[in-house]
């Protein structure tokens, strides 16, 4: 059991104990190590000016993402390399995206800047030139209110790919690897008075400390009497949700539990099910953005909708476990998940058990969870041969927002009827679960305007979501509404006619 | 080489892209510095009946609070009329007034005397946007009336009247880098001011006056800021002044920095505004007649929202001749932050007024509404006499919009654009040209002058310091630019200092897009008198009296980083030289230039006068994707085109261009300041306000110049370029109008400002039959 949190930090090893322990990634950089390059803007992940990125092991090699480093709590960090924007220059000159965004004037103000670099760099690690559709795509976790972007395209489109070095070039894998690799399989506790933070390295070892702290190895100090069973633990995933809840709030909870470093969570494997169909087990450590990949020849619809799921850096932080625990009814991945068909694998001290997903969300922002229980993976099934399964998500505005209405609609055809209809909205209630009485509509019959004009209509009545800041109860309505009828409108665009998963 | 007029880098781009750049808040902490905080008033409007700060001050960790009575110097502030307490003193007028200060030694700490402090607050009712205000009779100052012609023989001559209300959202400023001051206690009194700022003069002022100083015991300076666009004029005052007075209380440095949500819950933004409008036209779609009456929200206090609504006023004719007109206008006092300034400065809202009328006629005339633009255009040599009586002199606006008609293709994509609407059932596109006129100057005419200190150091380097702050828009650049052309030498060879009042007093904020005009104009002055005194030094040492060559400093040419004698080539000194020979022979090395607008003046009681120096002339043409079932909208393309004259630096112009299109577009599209009830603001932070992100950019933006037009007036021949950009942003929501007109004819006019999906979507769904998506039959 290691009483330090460590990592390398632009090659160098860093070693963090006591309070500290307990700052933002962004904060010890620019507090503790005089690193300010990396800005802090908005505190929430939202605005990419925070941008560093993280190495971590990934099948023999080392693969450097960029993240938010303002939402990113040290114990995340640990056994990763972090490299920050002062490590991306050439020595003694620019780099090829720096030198490309002073000519393209891509920096005005300049505040914005570095998180471009850095996420730039995350982008052209293939050590290709990106166009200006993947400098788009890959950039939608940045904000600029200067330039209006146009000189920052410019820049990435216009920057030399083979004078831009990858980050294993500056720091070779060989030098990295074998500190990585020892500390991953380290568990980890620090301590700051009564507060302690937790990483096991395995399932037994996180359930196990979850159920009784004070008897294993982990033992609280119990300064003032918090033993056993007083303050549930916080379990940590990716952390975008936690990390903007501390800065919001000042508030953390005095026992963390970080799960991403279990050995086996980072797993992802098809599988064929007793019911002859193809399930994909997502461990829970796999992020968003390897879910997104390993989707890839699944499931390209999810794929194209996961795009606008947060952006790179909350993708490469945020995990599909912990989109699903947050239970948000505004949580990307619930409706798609909800009209699949999901399944929790979940385990404590000595006992496991699977539950359907329509049974794990209970209310707003409450799973079927009990204390010193954990997900360890979720079981996807994938559509089969005329099967569809189609995503809709409408928020202010396009990228990096969050949900004002999201729906899910899974459905086979048999000839022109429609069967296994499963209609999910999100955005709309205070949890996500199936739209019965729309699914009754159209489970069965042909699919027709005017048999999905019903279904609208029956969509729209179904709910009674509220006013908000992303939207008002009228809007919200006439979403519910319109995207059944848009759904119609793309089955007889011809989209899905007699075909398997769209292509 | 000539500098001006080179696409050169960003005085700072190099160390911007490797972090190196600092900002205020990445300073290390000086020894002992405390961090500051406010405790902040709960409710928007209510009488403070308690504070009690006893427990505060026993957190540990807390070094001082303080309240209003603990003010020495002034506590009630403001830029023009001083109207605002800086710590509410009986009323709080806004949620979020600060009730006390603290000082701490940390974060941790600061948030626990916050905590410990014990408010207790009369609610009383809030006033919270312009109905409300007008209904109450809750106003700032009288109303101001501009006009001109006759509005009875107006809507005499016209075919027909539009008439209606049309609502204007505010905008925040969003800028990246949050208000952030440091303030350093000095010897005998003296306070040393660090201060994002685009107003350091007033910040010194503000400060001095809230410790009850001379203003000399107080300098302020900026290095540079994170953005500004207006927000940083008058409102990075308090954060200085709270700074300062702690520091003052504590004789520790002190820094204050708002998060984000504090940021924009508790700063002032674009005011929104609502125009009650009747507008007369001919059949040919001529306006005969204007009749406007604006109100602006401006929140609390006065704070500088005289201006903003003068120049609404003065922008309520935009591109158009009328001949015709009454603009009435009033400022609505609400229990918001003080509105402030925002890039446009009250121009946007007057033109979104106007130009929303233009639309309203197109329909209604059944026209096209490029053709009704076109047709209301200023001309050349006639309809060419503002509402306020100033003339449109060197109007290149007929020109912009028939050559933008052109470039972009407009009518061919007109016709596409109905074949889309007439076929599709699942989305809408629309398309509109719409132009800019701005006025540069700032229109309180004092504001309208700059000094500037230029330093020759005897190497031959250059350093010089104006009023000009920073903020990203490349001012330091453009007046390098200038003093390298100024005094015939190299680029790199001239620096700019940092912006502070120990070097430049009494000066104007960096603003109203003049930072370049005034400051550059002033650092020219400067280069120019250096350059005649070093001109005889030159002479003297290029003379040559045996071959005939008198010493002339006439004929002293100074470029390349050399003097040369015209009159015979090759005759020539480093400038290096001449330099150390002026040194040595006790010559001046260091110059003030001053500079003061010349040939603008504005009768404010008359409404009549010339306010502006010139105009800065564009027009963009937007077109949008809309689909029908969500109401979400994209710009797909943007043409745009302006007359910037000849830009002292066209690369950085650009920037300024495209960022001001993209910010005006968000102002007019996903940008929406969301209220509860209480006043409390609901989107405070990006992830429930959407600025523009880089996939919001149009794929397809074709941006140019009009070709060097002959601008005879302004430095060098360029024009500013700060604000007009934004304007053009508009286009964006005409086009949106305009695709909705496709779908219901007079719908669009329900169309606010800011066309969110949901407005969209609402406005599409006020049809007879509520099922969108489907055409209406």
């Amino acid at each position: 059991m290691r009483e330090t949190i460590d990592f390398l930090l632009n090659g160098a090893p860093v070693s963090v104990a006591g309070p500290d322990g307990w700052l933002m990634l962004s904060e010890f950089l620019r507090r503790r190590r005089a690193l300010t390059g990396t800005k802090v803007v908005c505190a929430e992940g939202d605005c990419g000016s925070c941008a560093v990125l993280v190495g971590r092991l990934e099948s023999g090699r080392v693969v450097y993402r960029s993240i938010a480093s303002c939402i990113a709590q040290l114990i995340q960090l640990d056994a990763t390399h972090v490299v920050t924007v002062e490590a991306l220059r050439d020595p003694g000159e620019l780099n090829a995206f720096q030198e490309s965004m002073a000519r393209e004037h891509g920096a005005q103000c300049g505040f914005c800047t570095p998180g471009f670099v850095v996420a730039t760099q995350g982008l052209m690690e293939a050590g290709e030139p990106v166009d200006s559709e993947r400098a788009r795509r890959g950039l939608t976790g940045n904000l600029c209110r200067c330039t209006g972007y146009d000189a920052i395209v410019s820049a990435v489109v216009g920057t030399d790919a083979e004078r831009m070095r990858p980050v294993g070039e500056r720091f070779p894998d060989a030098d990295v690897m074998p500190a990585l690799e020892k500390w991953a399989t380290e568990s980890v506790l620090v301590r700051d008075g009564r507060r302690s933070q937790f990483k096991p390295v395995s399932v037994d070892e996180a359930t196990a400390y979850l159920a009784d702290p004070s008897g294993s190895a982990a033992a609280s100090n119990g300064s003032n009497g918090t033993g056993h069973g007083a303050e549930p633990a916080t379990l940590l995933s990716g952390g975008t949700d936690l990390g903007v809840v501390h800065n919001k709030t000042g508030e953390m909870s005095d026992r963390l539990v970080y799960l991403g470093g279990v050995a086996g969570f980072d797993d992802v494997s098809v599988e064929r099910g007793e019911d002859g169909r193809s399930w994909m087990v997502v461990g829970a450590g796999v992020t968003l953005h390897r879910f997104q990949r390993e989707m890839a020849e699944h499931l390209p619809d999810f794929v194209e909708f996961m795009e606008w799921f947060g952006s790179p850096p909350i993708r490469h932080g945020g995990t599909l476990a912990g989109n699903l625990c947050t239970a948000s009814p505004i949580g990307d991945t619930l409706p798609a998940m909800h009209v699949l068909g999901a399944e929790m694998e979940l385990a404590s001290d000595g006992a496991k058990r699977t539950v359907p997903i329509e049974a794990f969300h209970t209310g707003y922002r409450m799973t079927v969870l009990r204390p010193g229980e954990i997900v360890t993976a979720i079981r996807v099934p994938l559509p089969g041969p005329g099967e569809h399964l189609r995503l809709m998500k409408v928020s202010r505005r396009k990228d990096m927002d969050i949900s004002t209405v999201s729906a899910a609609f899974f459905f086979a055809f048999d000839g022109d009827v429609l069967s296994d209809v499963r209609v999910a909205f999100g955005g709309v209630a205070g949890t996500v679960e199936r739209a019965a009485a729309v699914e009754a509509v159209l489970e069965g019959r042909p699919a027709t305007l005017e048999r999905f004009e019903e279904a609208a209509v029956v969509a729209e009545a179904a709910y009674t979501p509220m006013t908000d800041v992303r939207g008002s109860a009228a809007y919200r309505k006439a979403l519910c509404r319109n995207l059944v009828l848009k759904l119609w409108h793309q089955i007889d665009a011809g989209r899905f006619a007699g075909r398997g998963v769209e292509a | 080489m000539s500098a001006v007029g080179r696409d050169i880098q960003h005085d700072s781009a190099r160390t911007h892209v490797t972090g190196e750049s600092v900002f205020l808040d990445d300073r290390a902490p000086l020894s002992g510095e405390l961090l500051a905080g406010v405790v902040p008033s709960p409710c928007a409007h209510g009488r403070v009946v308690r504070v009690d700060v006893a427990a505060a001050l026993q957190v540990p960790g807390v070094h001082a609070v303080m309240t209003a009575g603990d003010i020495r110097g002034h506590n009630r502030f403001g830029p023009v009329v001083h109207d605002e307490d800086l710590i509410a003193e009986e009323v709080a007028v806004f949620l979020g007034q600060p009730v006390a200060l603290i000082a701490a030694e940390s974060d941790t700490a600061l948030r626990a005397g916050v905590a410990a402090v014990a408010v207790e607050m009369e609610e009383l009712a809030p006033i919270l946007d312009i109905d409300a205000a007008i209904e109450a009779g809750s106003f700032l100052g009288e109303e101001r009336t501009i006009a001109c012609g006759d509005l009875e023989a107006g809507f005499a001559a016209a075919d027909g009247v539009v008439e209606g209300a049309v609502e204007i959202g505010g905008q925040e400023q969003f800028y990246l880098e949050s208000q952030v001051a440091i303030a350093i206690p000095g010897e005998s009194g003296q306070m040393q001011v660090l201060s994002s700022t685009q107003h350091p003069s007033e910040v010194q002022a503000l400060v001095a006056e809230a410790l009850g100083v001379p203003f000399h015991l107080v300098t302020c300076e900026c290095k540079r800021m994170g953005g500004a666009f207006g927000g940083k004029e008058t409102q990075a005052a308090p954060p200085a002044m709270m700074a300062a007075l702690l520091a003052k209380r504590t004789g520790r440095a002190v820094r204050f920095r708002y998060g984000k949500d504090d940021d924009m819950r508790f700063t002032g933004k674009r005011h929104p505004f609502k125009s009650f409008y009747r507008a007369g036209y001919t059949r040919d779609g001529v306006l005969t007649a204007l009749d406007v009456r604006l109100y602006s929200n401006g929140g609390c206090s006065t704070d500088l929202s005289a201006a903003v609504l003068e120049r609404a006023m003065l922008h309520s004719d935009n591109t158009s001749f009328i001949p015709n007109v009454r603009v009435r206008a009033r400022i609505c006092k609400t229990n918001l932050p003080s509105n402030t300034a925002f890039r446009g400065f009250g121009g946007p809202q007057g033109v979104a007024s106007t130009e929303h009328v233009l639309h309203e006629v197109a329909v209604a005339t059944g026209l096209d509404p490029l053709d009704v633009r076109r047709a209301n255009c200023y001309g050349v040599g006639e309809r060419n006499v503002t509402p306020y009586g100033q003339i449109v002199t060197h109007n290149t606006l007929p020109e912009l919009f028939d050559t933008l008609r052109d470039e972009s293709g407009y009518d061919a994509r007109r016709a596409e654009v109905d074949a889309f609407n007439g076929e599709s059932r699942t989305q809408l596109r629309g398309l509109a040209i719409s132009g800019v006129k701005f006025g540069i100057s700032f229109t309180r005419r004092t504001l309208n002058q700059a000094n500037a200190l230029v330093n020759i150091y005897l190497d031959g380097s250059v350093m010089v310091s104006t009023g000009a702050t920073e903020m990203g828009q490349g001012v330091n650049t453009r007046v390098r630019q200038v003093v390298a052309d100024g005094l015939g030498v190299d680029y790199d060879r001239v620096i700019v200092a940092v912006t502070s009042t120990d070097k430049n007093n009494n000066t104007s904020p960096t603003a109203a897009s003049s930072g370049t005009d005034l400051n550059g104009a002033a650092a020219l002055e400067a280069c120019n008198q250096l350059r005649a005194r070093l001109a005889g030094v030159a002479a003297e040492m290029l003379a040559e009296p045996d071959t005939g060559l008198a010493a002339e400093p006439e004929a002293m040419v100074f470029a390349d980083g050399v003097v040369r004698d015209q009159r015979r080539p090759g005759r020539e000194v480093r400038f290096e030289e001449v330099v150390t020979n002026a040194y040595e022979q006790r010559v001046s090395l260091g110059e003030r230039g001053f500079y003061a607008t010349p040939g603008i003046e504005f009768n404010r009681a008359t409404g009549k006068g010339v306010p502006f120096r010139y105009f800065t002339t564009g027009a963009a043409c937007s077109e949008v994707l809309i689909d029908r079932f969500t109401g979400e909208m994209v710009v797909t393309r943007l043409d745009l085109i302006m007359d910037l004259g000849r830009p002292i630096n066209p690369g950085i112009d650009r920037g300024q261009v495209i960022g001001g299109y993209v910010q005006g577009m968000g102002w007019c599209t996903t940008e929406e300041l969301v209220y509860g009830d209480d006043g409390r603001l609901l989107s405070y932070s990006p992830t429930t306000y959407k600025i523009p992100a880089i996939t919001d950019l149009p794929p397809i933006c074709n941006v140019r110049f009009l070709d060097a037009p002959d601008h005879p007036i302004s430095l060098h021949g360029s024009k500013a370029v700060g604000e007009p950009p934004l304007l053009l942003g508009l286009s964006a929501w005409l086009a949106a109008k305009d695709a909705l007109r496709y779908v219901l004819p007079g719908n669009e006019r329900k169309l606010a400002l800011p066309a969110t999906g949901e407005a969209i979507l609402l406005a599409m769904e006020s049809a007879p039959r509520g099922v969108a998506g489907r055409t209406q039959e």
